[in-house]
């Protein structure tokens, strides 16, 4: 590693706060960066899931409310796409310049969410894996601008969650159908958002974003964190969930082939089909079945008025 | 005997679900009127579209039901006169100055 950048770690850790781009190394510049597009894009990307999604809500309220988070989700996004505009990059092309497969937000914001069920849970679980993620940021982070920045969006995403979590606790109480679309929901989705935290360590390449301080908590510490609160609360309401806390080992185990197969179309995991990480990675950049509407819903069609700066 | 200065303790322990603020300190209760076991109490939100009215009126229902002595609670949602920021408590805004959204 080339001397400025460990000087510039070490300066980290003693505390320093990067504030600026004379601050910065190219390697620090370069891993901010790739955090912070997927930040954006997860975020930008959660919008359009839950757009199509607030037509399934039961009340006027709860439309209300889900309308609600997509706005927060639309706020969220353009934070931290306005932070990387401050170091030179350019936002319109950002949004409106990539193809749908150059986004990078999580292969669980490809999915289509069919029903309410499949709503509150995505609240629920993805966005407790975004607080789990962007909580981290926000606690360790050595970028000055993004520790500020996160303070309004930790707090809405908390919203968001209780919003998720008290409607899966009512659909487990309704019982019937709506508690059976709830496991279902809940059938994917966990193992949807466990992916999400990406490789575990002990397969993890030297991480630049742990290096700079751009994150605190490892991929499989954060993996568990997100356990910690959604095994909890799933099996207080009597959902099942593939992974349980062992006593012996002190952390909790997933219970089925992890990573394994995933079939889109008929939203099922395949046990029987176990993949390496670089199988998993293949399946991602391959996009999964909503990612090019919802990067339309997003571009937009502008007719006239694209193409244009205002 | 329920009285109302215990119905308005109880309802400083109901939260904003994104700051830690009760909604006494947002200046959101309107009115408590206790009578007998039923208690009635008038609430506004900071704006129509308030995405949070399910949770709020929720957890005002339970915390209010807690009240020993509280068999009835009836919740009316008001929006006269409006709610503006000018009903925040001095409390409300040291809380929301500590979390970094208001001077």
């Amino acid at each position: 590693m080339d001397h400025r950048e460990q000087q510039l770690i070490d300066k980290i850790n003693d505390g320093f706060m990067v504030e600026s781009e004379e601050d910065m190394t190219p390697g620090y510049k370069k891993a901010l960066l790739t955090q912070l597009t997927v930040q954006g894009d997860t975020e930008l990307m959660s919008a359009p899931a839950y757009y199509l999604a607030t037509r399934d809500a039961p009340t006027i309220n709860s439309r209300i409310a889900v309308t609600a988070i997509v706005h927060d989700e639309l706020g969220h996004a353009n934070i931290a796409y306005r932070i990387m505009e401050d170091l030179g990059v350019d936002k319109q092309q950002l949004v409106y310049g990539r193809q749908p497969h150059e986004f990078k937000h999580p292969y669980g914001f490809d999915q289509p969410l069919e029903n309410w069920a499949e709503m509150v849970v995505a609240n629920g679980f993805f966005d407790r894996a975004g607080i789990t993620l962007l909580g981290d940021v926000h606690q360790h982070t050595s970028y000055g601008p993004l520790k500020r920045a996160l303070v309004k969006v930790d707090r809405e995403e908390v919203l968001h969650l209780r919003h998720g979590e008290s409607w899966m606790k009512r659909l487990a109480k309704a019982g019937g159908e709506a508690r059976e679309a709830l496991q279902r929901a809940v059938d994917w989705m966990f193992l949807m958002t466990l992916e999400w935290f990406g490789l575990p360590d002990d397969l993890k390449r030297h991480s630049g974003q742990l290096a700079y301080r751009l994150k605190g908590k490892t991929n499989d510490q954060l993996r568990q964190t997100w356990m910690a609160a959604t095994v909890p609360l799933c099996e207080g309401i009597g959902i099942d969930v593939p992974a349980h806390w062992d006593d012996a080992r002190q952390e909790y185990v997933i219970d089925c082939p992890f990573p394994c197969q995933y079939d889109p179309a008929a939203k099922r995991w395949l046990h029987d089909e176990p993949l390496t990480w670089d199988q998993v990675f293949e399946r991602w950049k391959a996009r999964g079945p909503m990612n090019e509407r919802y990067v339309e819903m997003v571009q937009g069609n502008g007719g006239i008025f694209g193409g244009r700066r205002w | 005997m329920v009285t109302a200065a215990q119905v308005w303790e109880a309802l400083k322990g109901v939260s904003d679900p994104e700051y830690p603020l009760s909604i006494v300190d947002l200046g959101m209760v309107y009115d408590v009127r206790v009578d007998g076991d039923t208690v009635q109490v008038d609430v506004t939100f900071t704006s129509i579209g308030c995405p949070a009215i399910d949770m709020i009126t929720a957890d005002v229902h339970s915390a209010v039901a807690a009240v020993p002595g509280v068999s009835r609670v009836q919740l009316e949602v008001v929006w006269s006169p409006p709610w503006t920021k000018d009903r925040i408590t001095e409390r409300g805004w040291k809380v929301l100055g500590m979390y970094g959204v208001a001077n």
